[in-house]
């Protein structure tokens, strides 16, 4: 330590960083599975990355846990270098998407399997395994098998054993992508809860952008290997910084055009002979370029033909298609000819209004220009 | 009627009145017995060697008459109190028990590495050389690889001459007991191999990747991991190889030379060198015996061998 005394300013902020993965590349034979990946994640946070399968998220997660060695850059733990570390030189814990519990032990067994390996002290092993088991509430658990748990249960004990000997890091692989909805959602506030009480930094890997938005204090979207946005969940789905975002995201219409006018942060483009008003959300837009304007299905309010829509600068004429029951909200699919036929779908959360439209009924709707974010195509 | 000639194909037309015809002869009340029926030929085999059985014991309560070479016409237990006496009896006995245990424990600690990187592997190229180089050996049948191993092993074998080649003199390397393990050992490692594999398969890559980052290295990651859950493997593995070491004939005939008589070939010497089909057949009772109690045993042990990870803990 005393060597870098002197550098302490410049070195202090990297003391709180506990993951930094710089230029990271994974070539698996032709197939470029992750290109120049780079991202710092400060100590205690919960970060999602989120992407379709195929776009190169566990491959990343894989080689931060060690399983696979990059190609090309360098991951830093704790400002160390890990390449050269195998997996079990690594103080990281990991959930697994099938678990990966062991079958010929009990919950207690599993949960106390790290802290045997890690040659802790047999008399605290015991005190410790029960700690986390009533951290996951599992308290009581112990002596069960694997095999006699239910599988939220069976989750609980994979996390608490990834947990139990204090790792620098804790990785979720899609641990829930098999989970009914209900248990789904139950087990990410679960995930939610112990990592903010036990501030452990959290990498997970998802598909699923409710997840994604519901857990982590920050996302990182990819997409065909590339890190396509790093953003709290908050601004990934307010401003996203491209088409792909926008569209993994939320569920999102695009008017696809042309620029026409550009006037700082506002975006005017040309759909069909129709001129519409926008936020320019890409730095790469320039006049006369093929563009998409992004509406959110929640930003579009829709009005009967006759009826007014105040205030919204973009108002256009539909032809409700299809109308859609979700319970808590109703999603209406409607024809746009103005511009080009296009198919939007709206939401209506309004309970009051529910189904007040049905197929075939002439609609009108409208958003604001600040709503529609106009991305280069 | 062109249409709907053509939304029903010969094949569904064929297949239907396959079906019909099914339900004619094998009407659905008689489903339930279907699956008994299937049974049946297996039982009829299995039975037939019942009676088999039952004819053998009843040869091996009788005593061979050596001046007139018939079988006496009363019962007597002097077979089985020859057999339990006869010191010959009990070195070939133990020899063959000894054997087998030895040939079982060579056995699996060589089947093991190569059917788990037969698993294992990510390479399908090195996976099929492994499985044609397991299943090639069962081309050539027991006896003529024995022969072969006589060809190599012999006074004037490939060895030997490779041996004098370095000016070592020739080696007895046949016809003694190591010759006989030797060639059972390699006899029986594709039947393990061939028990252990899949019980290998069944154990997800993912167990072992969990190992690794609960801090486990490779060592103990096999010793705590792999180990426990290949178990079913080994035990299944481990009766085939046991059963039929202890019951083989041709291996200890060629390569021990009349020498290292298990027990199968001092039963071939009874019935077909003495003619004593008494002794025989009470030497055959005491092989089943003794290789039911073994299986037994093990069935007690590691609960048949099967599901081993509903119960006892390691």
């Amino acid at each position: 330590m005393g060597v870098v005394d002197a550098e302490q300013p410049a070195v202090e902020p990297h003391d709180r960083i506990a993951v930094s993965v710089k230029d990271v590349s994974m070539v698996f034979g032709n197939v470029h599975a992750v290109k120049s990946a780079s991202f710092d994640l400060p100590k205690g946070r919960f970060l999602t990355i989120l992407g379709p399968s195929g776009s190169g998220k566990t491959t990343l997660l894989r080689m931060i846990a060690g399983f696979d060695r990059p190609t090309g850059g360098e991951i830093f733990i704790n400002g160390q270098p890990v390449s050269a570390v195998p997996p079990h030189g690594r103080a990281i814990g990991m959930v697994f998407q099938k678990l990966a519990l062991f079958p010929h032990m009990t919950a207690a067994e599993n949960v106390a399997f790290p802290l045997k390996m890690r040659r802790h002290d047999a008399r605290r092993i015991l005190e410790k395994v029960e700690r986390y088991l009533d951290l996951v509430r599992l308290g009581g658990y112990g002596n069960r098998r694997i095999n006699e748990l239910s599988g939220g249960q069976q989750q609980r004990v994979a996390i608490a054993r990834a947990l139990v000997f204090e790792p620098d890091l804790l990785l979720l692989d899609e641990p829930l992508a098999a989970l009914d909805r209900k248990l789904r959602e139950e087990m990410q506030l679960e995930f939610r809860r112990i990592q903010k009480e036990l501030g452990v930094t959290t990498i997970n890997v998802t598909h699923d952008q409710r997840e994604a938005l519901v857990v982590s204090d920050e996302i990182i979207v990819m997409n065909g290997g590339s890190i396509q946005q790093k953003a709290r969940p908050v601004d990934a789905y307010r401003a996203p910084s491209n088409a792909f975002v926008a569209n993994f995201i939320g569920v999102t219409n695009f008017v696809e055009g042309r620029v026409v006018e550009l006037a700082g942060s506002r975006a005017t483009i040309e759909a069909n002979g129709l001129h519409l008003a926008g936020l320019a959300a890409d730095a790469t837009l320039a006049g006369g370029k093929p563009c998409a304007g992004a509406v959110r299905a929640e930003q579009i309010r829709v009005a009967p033909k006759d009826g007014h829509l105040d205030g919204l600068e973009t108002v256009v004429d539909g032809l409700v298609v299809d109308c859609i029951f979700e319970g808590e909200r109703v999603v209406y699919e409607i024809r746009v000819p103005q511009l080009g036929d296009v198919l939007m779908r709206v939401f209506d959360h309004d309970p009051e209004s529910h189904l007040q439209f049905g197929p075939g009924d002439a609609v009108r709707l409208g958003w604001n220009a600040r709503d529609m974010h106009v991305f280069a195509k | 009627m062109r249409t709907p000639r053509a939304a029903y194909p010969v094949t569904w037309r064929v297949m239907d009145m396959l079906e019909r015809l099914a339900a004619a002869v094998w009407p659905s009340s008689f489903q339930r017995g279907l699956p008994y029926l299937m049974l049946l030929p297996a039982v009829v085999l299995v039975g037939l060697l019942v009676l088999g059985l039952v004819q053998i014991g009843d040869t091996s309560l009788r005593v061979l008459d050596t001046n007139t070479f018939l079988m006496s016409e009363d019962y007597t237990l002097a077979n089985y109190q020859r057999v339990l006496t006869e010191n010959f009896f009990a070195t070939v006995a133990g020899r063959s028990l000894m054997g087998s245990l030895i040939v079982t424990a060579i056995t699996l600690l060589f089947a093991f590495p190569y059917a788990y990187l037969m698993v294992r592997t990510p390479s399908s190229a090195l996976r099929k050389f492994l499985l044609v180089a397991l299943f090639l050996p069962f081309f050539i049948g027991q006896v003529v690889r024995a022969y072969g191993w006589l060809i190599i092993l012999g006074n004037q074998g490939m060895v030997n001459e490779a041996l004098g080649l370095v000016g070592v003199p020739p080696m007895r390397l046949l016809y003694n007991y190591p010759a006989v393990l030797f060639g059972l050992v390699q006899y029986m490692l594709p039947f393990a191999v061939l028990m252990l594999a899949p019980a290998l398969t069944a154990i997800p890559n993912e167990l072992e990747a969990a190992a690794a980052s609960l801090g486990a290295g490779w060592v103990r990651t096999f010793r705590h991991v792999v180990l426990p859950l290949s178990r079913p493997g080994l035990v299944g593995a481990g009766l085939v190889v046991v059963t039929l070491s202890l019951t083989d004939f041709a291996i200890p005939a060629i390569l021990g030379g009349g020498t290292q008589d298990f027990i199968a070939n001092a039963i071939y010497d009874q019935f077909f060198r003495t003619s004593d089909q008494g002794l025989g057949a009470t030497l055959s009772l005491m092989l089943v015996a003794v290789g039911s109690i073994l299986v037994g045993v093990v069935f007690m042990l590691f609960g048949a061998g099967t599901l081993a990870m509903g119960e006892t803990r390691k």
